[in-house]
């Protein structure tokens, strides 16, 4: 075999291996390939969100300190159709902080302030006790710590903020280092099969 | 002498072998654009349940209802953000197949610098700033290691064709995604001011390093979940500047880059990049490798005296380590003669001006044909 001939004997080789080894991945991983890939956490799992731990000395802050932005694509959400828009709010006050003049605690729960507070409805000007309060999370400030959501849940609370992922903030990234740190495996990629139905207080309560 | 050379510079016009590679060009973008289309589709119908119900409930529900708080009070919608709609996966993979078809026709047809350069700005603002390097081919080599090796895993249709296309481009037409849209090589590309020649020896061997890297990288990627690390996202030198944001050392490395690429063109794609090293192993076997002469060799050497990485080797382009920025082309006189930039008898002014600074600073090599 002339040396040309070698040459081009190999190179056609090469031209065909590559081929194949493309032509093979491409198989192999695009059968398994989801075009679902948002990361979501799953309720029944997340330590902050599950009802039976409470108290946010026991929170994870995984989400908070874990994603890869500088403010973490986590953020909370207040349900507002199930918030008991209370006065104190277990989530919004610290309640075990001192009582200020006004009857209500001194200290806020959210390290970074991002909950605002606004009286709603028809207002009683002297008993803050008797009105309702909206309570607004803060999107820019929020960063998924998860102390207002272990802090609204059974029994202080009635669970209406949890954490959810920021869609339009996510990156998506090849390795999501939020999920490798969650202590729950809550954190998942949600692939193309729907998700089993949730039963929250069957599970942990 | 000069007579033989100007002899031999007949204007040929278009040769045979530019109508096979212009056919060779349009196979590829053919094939970039039905797996794109494809790959659309694919988005589509498998439409994502990703943001479905996950059923949440609560043992009570005490929420106050809207008469008792106030009839005038409306409940706000709940802040929600719904995850980026499948349209825009879908633009990222157009946007790199088009990329790389335009890279193609760019290294092999147009062979104009500012296209590059262009490609190059686009890339930095779109891959970079604007989808945050996220997601890119470089890192996508570990999640498809992953995912070979946990079949639990699947990888997203865009990473898998993220990590596709330009290996694709490479076998055809060369590493044209080196050339200016990959956004990390374009970052670097655009900083090298006062390139230097390194000594062949150096270029041969720091090129190794990005096999090891890459080794390194499959062999990290490959571990169990509790151990699996991407080491490629993590040192990233770079992401910190589209992200705006990362730690001090790492902006520092990034910084030392750009630094010292100002003089020694892009040391990351050629030292280190794990994923350009993949490349360079495809593009070994490339069909049509990038040519820098037009039609005629002058054998004069100004293509390898512009190159700053060192892959013009014996006055070819080299296939592997080629990265196709095109700029050999804006610097080889038979193409500057057929752009109409100079006249025939420029051409040899140039060659020879070139010979004789070369033999005045005693460094026949560059201009030695072997």
């Amino acid at each position: 075999m002339s040396d040309t001939n070698r040459r081009e004997f190999l190179q056609r080789t090469g031209q065909a291996a590559c081929a194949v080894a493309l032509g093979s991945t491409a198989i192999v991983l695009g059968r398994r390939a989801c075009a679902g890939d948002s990361w979501a956490i799953a309720p029944n799992k997340c330590i902050n969100i599950r009802l039976g731990v409470t108290g946010a000395d026991k929170v994870c802050e995984a989400c908070a300190t874990s994603c890869v932005l500088p403010l973490s694509a986590v953020r909370a959400v207040n349900e507002h159709s199930l918030c008991g828009r209370c006065c104190i709010c277990p989530a919004y006050f610290d309640v075990r902080s001192s009582m200020g003049p006004d009857g209500l605690p001194t200290k806020k729960v959210c390290p970074r302030d991002a909950i605002k507070r606004t009286v709603i409805g028809d207002v009683d000007a002297n008993d803050p006790l008797n009105n309702f309060y909206e309570y607004t999370i803060d999107e820019e400030l929020c960063n998924g710590c998860g102390r207002c959501v272990m802090e609204c849940k059974d029994p202080a609370g009635l669970g209406s903020i949890r954490l959810e992922v920021r869609y339009d903030r996510c990156l998506h990234c090849n390795q999501c280092t939020i999920a490798t740190h969650c202590p729950e495996d809550a954190y998942t990629r949600v692939g193309p099969q729907p998700r089993p139905a949730i039963a929250l207080e069957g599970e942990a309560g | 002498m000069n007579a033989g050379r100007s002899s031999n510079c007949r204007d040929r016009g278009v040769s045979a072998d530019h109508e096979r590679k212009f056919g060779a060009i349009v196979t590829l973008l053919t094939h970039c654009f039905v797996i794109s289309v494809l790959a659309v589709a694919m988005l589509v119908l498998g439409e994502s349940t990703a943001y479905a119900k996950v059923d949440y409930s609560r043992p009570v529900n005490a929420a106050p209802k809207q008469q008792d708080i106030g009839k005038t009070y409306q409940v706000p919608p709940v802040q929600r953000v719904p995850p980026r709609s499948l349209w825009i996966y879908g633009l990222d993979v157009l946007l790199l197949a088009v990329g790389l078809v335009v890279a193609a026709l760019v290294a092999h047809r147009w062979r104009r610098r500012w296209m590059a350069v262009a490609i190059s700005i686009f890339s930095i603002a779109y891959f970079g700033f604007y989808r945050q390097g996220c997601v890119c081919p470089v890192g996508s080599v570990q999640n498809v290691t992953a995912s070979f090796v946990d079949s639990s895993l699947a990888v997203p249709l865009v990473v898998l064709l993220f990590f596709l296309l330009p290996l694709i481009a490479a076998l055809f037409v060369g590493r044209v995604f080196c050339g200016g849209l990959c956004p990390l090589g374009a970052i670097q590309d655009i900083v090298v001011l006062r390139p230097v020649q390194l000594p062949p020896a150096v270029d041969h061997w720091g090129g190794k390093f990005k096999y090891v890297y890459l080794v390194l990288a499959i062999w990290f990627a490959a571990q169990p979940a509790a151990t699996r690390d991407f080491v490629i996202c993590r040192f990233d030198p770079f992401i910190g500047f589209f992200r705006l944001n990362g730690t001090a050392w790492l902006l520092s490395i990034g910084a030392a880059f750009l630094l010292v690429g100002t003089v020694v063109g892009r040391p990351y794609c050629r030292f280190l990049c794990p994923y350009g090293g993949l490349l360079a192993i495809v593009a070994r076997f490339s069909f049509w490798p990038v040519r820098i002469t037009p039609d005629e060799e002058l054998d004069c050497g100004l293509c390898a005296e512009s190159c700053p990485f060192g892959a013009v080797k014996n006055l070819r382009a080299d296939r592997m380590t080629c990265l196709a920025c095109t700029r050999c082309f804006a610097h080889c006189p038979r193409q500057q003669y057929q752009w109409g930039d100079i006249e025939l008898i420029e051409v040899e002014q140039l060659v020879e001006a070139h010979r004789e600074k070369s033999l005045a600073t005693s460094k026949p090599a560059a201009s030695t044909p072997v």
